[in-house]
């Protein structure tokens, strides 16, 4: 072995070969280090991976699988706008179904009135008759003889 | 970002090596295994979204600032209960317990003679006490730059200190060893 104290001459290249060959012989210091001491940095190495943080991107899958058990919306995932518009899908069907309904019933009542109207014109009996005092008292005492006759 | 199996990997291939590494700075197997868990709980807390190429110089890095804050740790510890017991672990640097060898004698190859291997065991002792007893820095650079095999910007890097820096504490770390080893008749 060189001794690098007295050996003027020695280079840096000779020392790091120096170094290299007396720190090979620490491997087998560090791969023999006994089942306990093994079993410890085991025991250390299991606890540490525990501690490392859940990735962000996996812990929103995981709310995502929990809020569908739960039937609440899944987490925010900033603005989307084709969920926005597919949430909003049954509220629009809704209001477009009612106007639909309300449409319809407003074309019944017309087509009462309108058939009303239509028949009330098309009789031989003028609608300003109804009006005269008259005539509704005629009408009265017609329905009265009927009663009797009956 | 480093899978888990990447870092659970990295972890088993250099925990044994952080352990002895440990235990060269302090001395002491309880000390280097919380020194060694406090690295590993550090990375995987705060470094675990690195990528996996990062990670070893991390390590390293964290490693060698644990090992300053045990050392801060203890100084207060000490500080504080003036508890001398501590320093009773460098005073067996000369002694040779065969007790300690012989726990792993059912390692040895059969092929090997049990001269032979007590011959090696004992070697390892002394390289590992000449080791011990060089001053932290020149340890550090030492085990960073032969062990680790980091070059030289990388060990500066880990050290906190200039290139220039790391090489005197290298040269001079393996005149210390070459002389001490010297002395003992060792060969590396």
């Amino acid at each position: 072995m060189k001794n690098f104290q007295t050996s003027a001459t020695a280079t840096t290249a000779d020392m790091d070969l120096w170094g290299r060959t007396l720190a090979a012989q620490l491997d087998v210091a560090s791969q023999d280090l006994g089942h306990d001491i093994g079993e410890r940095l085991r025991v250390a190495r299991q606890m540490a991976l525990k501690t490392r943080p859940i990735p962000q991107r996996l812990l929103r899958h995981s709310l995502a699988l929990q809020a569908n058990g739960t039937l609440s919306g899944p987490p925010d995932e900033g603005l989307n706008l084709w969920r926005i518009l597919a949430s909003a899908l049954p509220l629009l069907a809704l209001v477009s179904s009612l106007m639909f309904i309300q449409a319809i019933q407003q074309d019944l009542a017309e087509t009462d009135i309108a058939s009303l109207d239509s028949a009330l014109l098309l009789d031989e009996l003028p609608p300003d008759a109804y009006t005269d005092p008259g005539f509704v008292q005629f009408l009265k005492i017609q329905l009265h003889q009927n009663a009797r006759h009956d | 970002m480093a899978s888990d199996t990447e870092i659970s990997d990295f972890l088993k291939s250099v925990e044994k090596k952080a352990f002895k590494r440990a235990y060269y700075h302090v001395g002491d197997e309880e000390g280097a295994l919380d020194i060694v868990q406090d690295s590993m709980i550090k990375l995987c807390t705060h470094y675990s979204d690195k990528p996996a190429p990062e990670l070893p110089l991390l390590f390293q890095r964290i490693l060698s600032n644990t090992v300053l804050d045990w050392f801060r740790r203890r100084k207060t510890r000490n500080a504080l209960f003036s508890n001398l017991d501590d320093f009773d672990h460098r005073d067996d640097l000369g002694d040779f317990d065969l007790l300690e060898v012989t726990t792993g004698a059912a390692d040895a190859p059969a092929s090997q003679s049990a001269e032979q291997w007590l011959g090696r065991v004992q070697t390892l002792e002394h390289i590992e006490k000449a080791i011990m007893s060089l001053p932290a820095r020149q340890r550090e650079a030492f085990l960073l730059r032969y062990w680790e095999e980091l070059d030289v910007a990388e060990t500066a890097a880990v050290m906190g200190c200039s290139e220039g820096s790391v090489k005197t504490h290298c040269s001079r770390a393996i005149q210390s060893l070459s002389k001490t080893l010297a002395q003992q008749g060792m060969k590396p």
